[in-house]
Formats: structure tokens, C-alpha cells, sequence
């Protein structure tokens, strides 16, 4: 879950001088965002799927040395040395173990939760903090959720009456909570709304997200 | 593609894992038995009573002149190809130097040739002067004449992505594509952001 908000920012602030730094952009005169219209025709191309590096690396190590021990101890078997004292130990658990034996059912157990992480590993796409965005023709393009709740928190407090502002993007959509300190709160809601809403029209997002806006008075 | 790869093969570890620590369990809890269905003849786990691997069943081809030839070629394999797939997750695909010329069957000559470094690094700078990025990190992946690119963009405050993928295609990528001449450039491009404090503008 990505998640950012602003505690109490002072009042003072919002007519700060500090508004020259800001860039040029086309929503400072207050016209709403007008999405630029060159997409992918597939809408994005769906979501980005991870290359599961990590866990590939780490059953191909798990099963290099595995291998690579019992390999090493065979062939040294048959140049004529004993077995190594763990290949005798394993032979004699396996050969006095039954199978409602606790040893065994934990690892039974164990083995079939660990199959089935590792086939939702195989068949998930992962990456589940990236946000497919519609892309250009020969782009492929995508935006953290964190980055996308940072966008949208910093609309949420241009609004007037809002105090501080918190945003949480998920998968399945955008929760906005503000403290507003003066006006009527559901005029302040409205117009949070609408920043919101051209604030995710920014983002540019490959599938709309659902919009959540609370507003609220300061506690005392 | 090391993404299909890497999943291909742990889908079938998860597999072998599953149907192992399933087959065991189903052994264990005498299910061929109270559910009346039957394992295969031969099956070893069929009954809770039964050990995991008996002495006599470990042994049973030890005798056989083909057994421990088929062992050792066997594991010799599993961990050649183990050995394999560890390395090839820290291969980095990266294209190190670019056929500029692109079509290599004109009699223009061998064509130039551009170092992947330089032009990750022209692409690079170029994205971090845009607005609203802050930085920019370029690589170029896949074959010398037709490679394709992957970046990492680090957005400032007040960006707006859209416009920022937008610029990035038409002007960065657009740039490289008419100036290197080394294919179409297909890019993946992933933006991301550092925290920074809310500033109060209107």
C-alpha cells in the first residue's frame, strides 16, 4: 500500500513566497488536465510482470548445491571411499520413517505450501507497485503507486479549506482523507473531488481508479 | 527471455513440490483407503504404515550395469543446469556496443559502430532535463542492431506522468531513434518518485 500524508501545515504557508519555485504547468490557471491522446491501442498492454530474479536465483542455488553434493558423494563412492556420514543418516530416516510420522508429515506439509508459492510466483505477475499507464505506440510505461500518491497528495492540498491531506493508492483504487479548517465541508469535498479526478487524469493510468474522498473538521 | 525462463522452471519445482509433499500427505492420512479409491500397483506410499523409502527399494537396481551410470549422468545434468540458471540471473543483457548502420547488407560498409554507454548516457542527461524529472536512468538491453530500452525515472514534485512519458517518447526516445538509426527503440519505462514535503501553493 502506498501511502503519504501531511501532517498540520501552518496557514501561513499556502500564500508562501515559495509558489515562484513552482513549474510552469497547464493546471495553474485552474483548467482542468486534458489527457494527451496517444495511448497504446492495447490500453497499456496490461500489467508489468517481474522477472522473479530473487527466487529464481535462490532454488537454482538451493538446487545447485544439493545436486552438486550428492553428485560428489556418489562418484566418490565409486572410486572406492564410504558413504559421507549424511548420506547413511538420510538412507536410515527414510528407511524407519512412517509415513504418519510427524517428522514426515511436517515435511509433507512444508513441501506442498512451498509448491504452491512457488507456482504463485511462477503464474503471478508480481510488481504489484507499479500502475500500468496507457503508454505511448512504442512505450511500455508505468508509475509507482507511492509516485502516484505523491501526485495526487500534492493536488489534495492546492485545494482551498484543506489543512492536510492523505492519500493511499491501492491496486484496486485512491482513498483521500483531509482535515479542512475553513469552509463548508461538502463545497471543500466537491472541489477535492475535482482536483482528485484531474490529478488521476494526469497520471495517466491505463485503467481508472476508483476514488474514495473523505473530508473532515479538525479534531480539538 | 529470462522472465519465461525463470518462471517455467519454478512453476515445475512447484509442481514436483506439490505433488510430493501431496502424494505423501494422502499416504499419511490412509486416504486410498477410507475414500476407496486405488493407487497405482507398485505405489510405495499407500498406507500410513508404510516407511518413506525402504532399504530394498533404494537398493533395487543398485546391481544393474546401466544404474549408476543413469545417477551420475542424471545429477551431472541437474547441476550443470542449475549452475546455469544461477548465473544467467546475474548476466545482464546489456548491449554493449550498437551496429549505428543498422541494415549490414547495403554496400555502405561495415557501418558505424556506437557504444551502448554513450547513448544510454546522451538519453539519460536529455530525460533528466525534462520537466518535472528529476533523474534519469537509461539502459539498452537486447540485439546490437535492434535493441530496446528500459528506464528508471525518478519524478520531481508538481510532474505530471502522463506529460512526462509523453515528452520522454516524443522527445528522448524520438531523438535517439533519428540520430543512432538503430531500430525502432521500444521502451519500458517505470516512474517512480522521492518523498518530499507538501508545498502550499495556489
Amino acid at each position: 500500500m502506498s501511502h503519504d500524508s501531511t501532517g498540520p501545515v501552518p496557514t501561513l504557508e499556502k500564500n508562501a513566497p515559495n509558489s515562484a519555485q513552482r513549474a510552469p504547468s497547464p493546471q495553474v490557471d485552474g483548467a482542468p488536465y486534458q489527457p494527451i491522446q496517444r495511448g497504446r491501442e492495447d490500453g497499456g498492454g496490461g500489467r508489468f510482470w517481474s522477472a522473479r530474479r530473487l527466487p529464481a536465483l535462490l532454488a537454482s542455488l538451493l538446487a545447485l548445491i544439493a545436486c552438486a553434493l550428492l553428485l560428489y558423494d556418489i562418484v566418490r563412492v565409486r572410486a572406492g571411499s564410504d558413504a559421507a556420514s549424511w548420506r547413511r543418516n538420510l538412507a536410515d530416516e527414510l528407511s524407519s520413517r512412517r509415513l504418519d510420522d510427524t517428522v514426515v508429515i511436517i515435511a509433507a506439509v512444508l513441501a506442498l505450501l512451498l509448491g504452491l508459492w512457488l507456482l504463485a510466483l511462477a503464474l503471478t505477475p508480481g510488481l504489484r507497485s507499479a500502475l500500468t499507464m496507457r503508454g505511448e505506440p512504442r512505450v511500455r510505461a508505468a508509475v509507482e503507486r507511492n509516485a502516484a500518491a505523491l501526485v495526487l497528495r500534492d493536488r489534495a492540498m492546492e485545494v482551498n479549506g484543506v489543512r492536510s491531506a492523505s492519500v493511499k493508492v491501492r491496486r484496486s483504487g485512491v482513498r483521500a482523507r483531509a482535515e479542512a479548517h475553513f469552509g463548508e465541508l461538502d463545497a471543500v469535498r466537491g472541489e477535492l473531488t475535482e482536483a482528485l479526478q484531474d490529478g488521476v487524469r494526469e497520471l495517466g493510468l491505463a485503467r481508472e481508479p476508483r476514488l474514495d474522498v473523505r473530508v473532515h473538521r479538525p479534531k480539538q | 527471455m529470462l522472465r519465461t525462463l525463470n518462471r517455467l522452471l519454478l512453476a515445475l519445482l512447484g509442481l514436483v513440490l506439490l505433488l510430493l509433499g501431496l502424494s505423501a500427505l494422502v499416504g499419511a492420512l490412509d486416504l486410498p483407503n477410507r475414500w476407496g479409491f486405488g493407487m497405482p500397483s507398485g505405489w510405495a506410499w499407500s498406507r500410513p504404515q508404510e516407511v518413506v523409502l525402504t532399504g530394498a527399494d533404494r537398493t533395487q537396481w543398485r546391481d544393474q550395469g546401466w544404474w549408476w551410470p543413469v545417477v551420475i549422468g542424471i545429477l551431472a545434468l541437474l547441476t550443470l543446469l542449475a549452475l546455469w540458471w544461477a548465473l544467467s540471473q546475474l548476466r545482464r543483457r546489456r548491449a554493449g556496443e550498437l551496429a549505428v548502420s543498422g541494415d549490414e547488407s547495403t554496400d555502405r560498409g561495415p557501418g558505424a559502430v556506437l557504444r551502448g554507454r554513450a547513448l544510454e548516457q546522451v538519453m539519460g542527461s536529455e530525460a533528466a532535463a525534462l520537466d518535472g524529472v528529476s533523474r534519469a536512468r537509461v539502459t539498452l538491453v537486447g540485439k546490437r542492431t535492434d535493441p530496446s530500452v528500459r528506464m528508471r525515472v525518478v519524478l520531481d514534485e508538481h510532474a505530471v506522468p502522463d506529460e512526462v512519458v509523453h515528452r520522454l517518447e516524443t522527445e528522448v526516445l524520438e531523438h535517439a531513434r533519428t540520430s543512432a538509426d538503430v531500430g525502432e527503440l521500444p521502451a519500458e519505462i517505470r516512474l517512480s518518485s522521492v518523498r518530499h514535503r507538501p508545498s502550499r501553493v495556489n
